[in-house]
C-alpha cells in the first residue's frame, strides 16, 4: 500500500481563493453580470462550502473534507465541459505557426 | 480560383496590405509618429497589461503556438470600421492601426484575436470551408473578450439587460460573419442558432466567462494554479 500518494494530497485550490472566489460571486458587480448574462442571480453556497471543507481538512485532515472537495471540483469540471464541440480537437498544433513569412507553406495539416 | 474572387470571398479585401505586394518600408519618421508606432506601443501595453491577454499567450504557450509580437502581430491600416482579423494562412493577427485609437479597445480587440488563434493552435478549424467553425470561434470571441460587456452595449446605445449579453454575443457573430463571407443572413442566423450553445458554454481557456479584470484576474490565477489543481482533482 503506497501511502506517499495520499499523504502529498492538498486541496486544488488554497484555501484563500475559495474565500475570495466566494466573495467575488457574492459582489454587487458579479450579481450584475450574471443576471446581465444568465438572467438569474448566481449562486455562491458552493464555494463557501468548499472554503470551509478546506479549513476542515487543513485542521483534522479528515477524509470526509477531502472527498467533498473532490465531489465538488469535479463537478466544476464536468460543468465545463458538458457540450460536444463543433470541432476535432488537435494533437499538435500547426505545423506553420512557426515557419516564417515569406517561407511556402505545406498544405494544410 | 481566381485570386481576386478568393480574396473577397474570405474577406480579404477588408485588409488591402495583405494583398500581395503591397508592403512598403517606412522611413523612422513615419515609424515614430504615424498610427502604426501607436498601434505598436498599445499592443506591448495590452500583452504585458491585461490578464485577458496574458492568459491566452500563456496558454498558447502550453498548446505549442508560442506567440512572437513581430511574427504573429501586424498592425496595418484597414477598411471601413474593421478593428482587426486573425488571418490562419500566415497565422497572424492583424491589428487595424487606422481604427484602434484607445488602449481599451486595443486590449478587446486582442483578446478578440487570440481566441481565434488560440481556437486555430488548439483544433482543426476549418475557416475558409466551414461556417459552422467560422460561427464557433466568432461566438466564443465575442462572448469572452468583453466585446458584450454592459458598457460597451451601452456605449453603442444597445440598451438591454436581462440575458442582453447572449443577444450581443449572437449579433455580433452574426455580423463578423457576414463581414468576411459571401453567405445570406438567414443562412448566417441559422448556422449560429445550430452551433450557440455548444460555443456559448466553451469557456476555454478561461473557465469561465470573464465579465470584466477581476474575472480575467481570477481566470488567470487559476490557469497558472492548473498543474496543483488537476493533480488533486
Amino acid at each position: 500500500m503506497d501511502r506517499s500518494g495520499e499523504a502529498a494530497w492538498r486541496p486544488p485550490r488554497s484555501c484563500d481563493d475559495y474565500w475570495s472566489e466566494f466573495r467575488h460571486c457574492k459582489s454587487l458587480r458579479n450579481c450584475f453580470h450574471h443576471y446581465y448574462t444568465y438572467g438569474t442571480s448566481p449562486s455562491c453556497k458552493q464555494w463557501k462550502e468548499d472554503y470551509h471543507n478546506c479549513k476542515e481538512w487543513e485542521k483534522h485532515r479528515g477524509a470526509e473534507a477531502k472527498d467533498a472537495l473532490q465531489k465538488s471540483e469535479r463537478n466544476r469540471v464536468a460543468e465545463q465541459r458538458n457540450f460536444t464541440p463543433v470541432w476535432e480537437l488537435r494533437r499538435d498544433p500547426p505545423r506553420d505557426w512557426h515557419m516564417p513569412l515569406n517561407q511556402e507553406k505545406p498544405q494544410d495539416s | 480560383m481566381d485570386q481576386s474572387k478568393q480574396e473577397e470571398e474570405y474577406g480579404y479585401d477588408l485588409f488591402p496590405e495583405r494583398k500581395t505586394g503591397n508592403k512598403t518600408g517606412k522611413s523612422i519618421a513615419q515609424s515614430l509618429f504615424t498610427f502604426n508606432h501607436k498601434c505598436q506601443v498599445m499592443l506591448q501595453f495590452a500583452t504585458e497589461t491585461s490578464p485577458y491577454a496574458k492568459l491566452l499567450l500563456s496558454a498558447m504557450k502550453s498548446s505549442g503556438c508560442k506567440v512572437l509580437k513581430e511574427r504573429h502581430f501586424s498592425c496595418e491600416d484597414c477598411d471601413g470600421t474593421v478593428s482587426g482579423g486573425f488571418d490562419a494562412d500566415s497565422s497572424q493577427i492583424v491589428l487595424c492601426q487606422n481604427n484602434i485609437h484607445q488602449q481599451s479597445h486595443m486590449n478587446r480587440v486582442v483578446t478578440h484575436e487570440l481566441i481565434h488563434a488560440f481556437d486555430h493552435c488548439r483544433a482543426h478549424v476549418d475557416w475558409f470551408n466551414n461556417f459552422r467553425h467560422l460561427a464557433c470561434s466568432e461566438i466564443r470571441a465575442a462572448n469572452l473578450s468583453g466585446d458584450c460587456s454592459f458598457s460597451n452595449e451601452v456605449s453603442r446605445f444597445n440598451f438591454g439587460l436581462k440575458q442582453h449579453h447572449q443577444e450581443c454575443v449572437r449579433g455580433r457573430a452574426l455580423r463578423s460573419i457576414l463581414a468576411v463571407r459571401k453567405i445570406s443572413r438567414e443562412e448566417a442566423v441559422k448556422i449560429v442558432d445550430e452551433v450557440f450553445h455548444t460555443c456559448f458554454n466553451d469557456h476555454e481557456p478561461f473557465g469561465r466567462i470573464p465579465h470584466g479584470k477581476k474575472d480575467a484576474g481570477f481566470a488567470y490565477r487559476d490557469y497558472e494554479n492548473r498543474d496543483r489543481y488537476y493533480a488533486n482533482l
